[in-house]
């Protein structure tokens, strides 16, 4: 996994997270993985392909999806993570991958992506490749992270 | 779902053979084919088509001319003038005799259906040409790799899915579907029958979770490649491609169907019963 790919995605999301009311979003933590992934209560997948084939998932818990959410809706409350707020955090998901891919193509890197699949609960791990991918948290204020899960494939 | 008919107005036997040939893979059925006026004016009314696909150029009058006379049968008629030529005083004419689109020779494929899609959307609707197009691809590439895999012929049944969630226990496989229409599909079954469909495709007795994990994974990216392969013979601009596979364990896994015209289809097999959850992007 090739570390430089990995920016296009973080600078996405400090690009974007401003757009929707969170002004300094930060990058925590950095590190490579290769065991699944653990859903930490809203987890979405989008994917992509072309010239860069992988994986990109938005993982964080309810709390924060609700509180993201409800920024995104102008200060609505959001009680429960409901179809509204599961719209919301989708498009998030939509709008951050769209950037990345961008972002990618000034690296003359041409990518597609998928419609996100948003998934919902903690009891369940996912993968996102065979080999080592990068995990990213994304403190985007307040106390709420986003982790990004980022695997691209060599093949 | 019914086809839908259409009729197809040319003079040149192999215009005729070519626009059919490309119709044939589709939803779209060639009813009726006539090489003058007259002839399409009598089939009009013998076959009733949905659509007509009209050349410029015929023996006894031009395409205008018999567009005019379709539609003083029936002012509904939805026609679509396939012309070499193409300029604004042709198409102005072609308006105001009735014609619903244009299109120039030689035709590519994909505009071809997209606009006859266009044209009769009304007529049968969008969840349904979603289904003939798309979805019956995925139907027939999952039965042909049920059967390559685990040597079980399988009926697989299609259902339009309108619920919100997709309750999996299990092993789901998600995979992202790009190009046009983008969407993703998710091949997913209960942990007991992942654990005998892998053992099953292996040809072995035993096997590890992981073993058994990897075996679906590449079982999904087989159909669903498969699948994306038919479509994009079909619509040959379409370039739709696959991503990786992203793959969930757990129990009660809650997918949600956001802005998806979403389709499930399920294959029976004597050891449980393995679906796959297909959802394409709306307002393409």
């Amino acid at each position: 996994m090739d570390a430089k790919l990995v920016n296009p995605f973080v600078d996405a999301c400090t690009a974007v997270m401003p757009q929707i009311g969170f002004d300094t979003p930060k990058r925590t933590k950095i590190y490579l993985r290769d065991k699944n992934a653990v859903s930490r209560g809203v987890t979405v997948i989008v994917g992509f392909s072309k010239e860069l084939r992988g994986n990109v998932v938005y993982n964080m818990d309810e709390d924060s999806a609700k509180f993201i959410a409800s920024k995104m809706m102008m200060g609505m409350p959001v009680a429960e993570f409901d179809s509204m707020a599961q719209s919301a955090i989708s498009e998030l998901s939509n709008m951050l991958t769209a950037k990345a891919a961008t972002n990618l193509t000034k690296l003359g890197l041409e990518v597609d992506i998928s419609t996100p699949s948003l998934t919902v609960g903690k009891n369940f791990t996912f993968k996102i490749t065979d080999a080592q991918y990068l995990t990213v948290d994304m403190d985007v204020g307040e106390g709420h992270v986003i982790e990004l899960d980022i695997a691209v494939d060599h093949k | 779902m019914e086809k839908v008919k259409v009729m197809v107005v040319d003079d040149s036997k192999i215009s005729r053979a070519m626009l059919s040939g490309h119709l044939a893979k589709t939803n779209f059925e060639v009813v009726a084919q006539a090489k003058d006026a007259a002839e399409a004016v009598q089939l009009y009314q013998e076959t009733n088509p949905a659509i007509v696909t009209m050349d410029m150029n015929l023996p006894d009058a031009d395409g205008i001319e018999c567009t005019r006379r379709i539609r003083s049968i029936d002012s509904d008629a939805k026609i679509v003038m396939i012309s070499a030529m193409k300029d604004v005083a042709l198409v102005a004419r072609g308006r105001a005799a009735g014609v619903s689109a244009f299109l120039q020779k030689p035709v590519n494929t994909n505009d071809l259906i997209d606009t006859l899609m266009i044209l009769c959307q009304n007529k049968i609707g969008r969840v349904a040409l979603m289904r003939e197009s798309y979805a019956k691809a995925f139907v027939h590439a999952f039965q042909q790799g049920i059967f390559s895999m685990i040597g079980e012929h399988c009926d697989v049944e299609l259902e339009v899915d309108e619920s919100r969630f997709l309750t999996v226990q299990g092993i789901a496989v998600i995979i992202g579907l790009t190009g046009s229409p983008a969407g993703r599909a998710i091949f997913y079954m209960d942990s007991d029958t992942a654990m005998k469909f892998a053992a099953q495709m292996l040809g072995v007795e035993e096997l590890t979770e992981d073993e058994a994990s990897e075996t679906i994974e590449e079982a999904a990216n087989i159909i669903i490649g498969r699948s994306v392969s038919s479509i994009n013979d079909i619509f040959k601009d379409k370039e739709m491609r696959i991503t990786p596979p992203g793959t969930i364990f757990g129990d009660g896994i809650k997918i949600a169907s956001l802005k998806l015209t979403t389709f499930k289809l399920s294959a029976k097999a004597k050891f449980g019963t393995i679906y796959v959850n297909v959802g394409f992007a709306e307002g393409e």
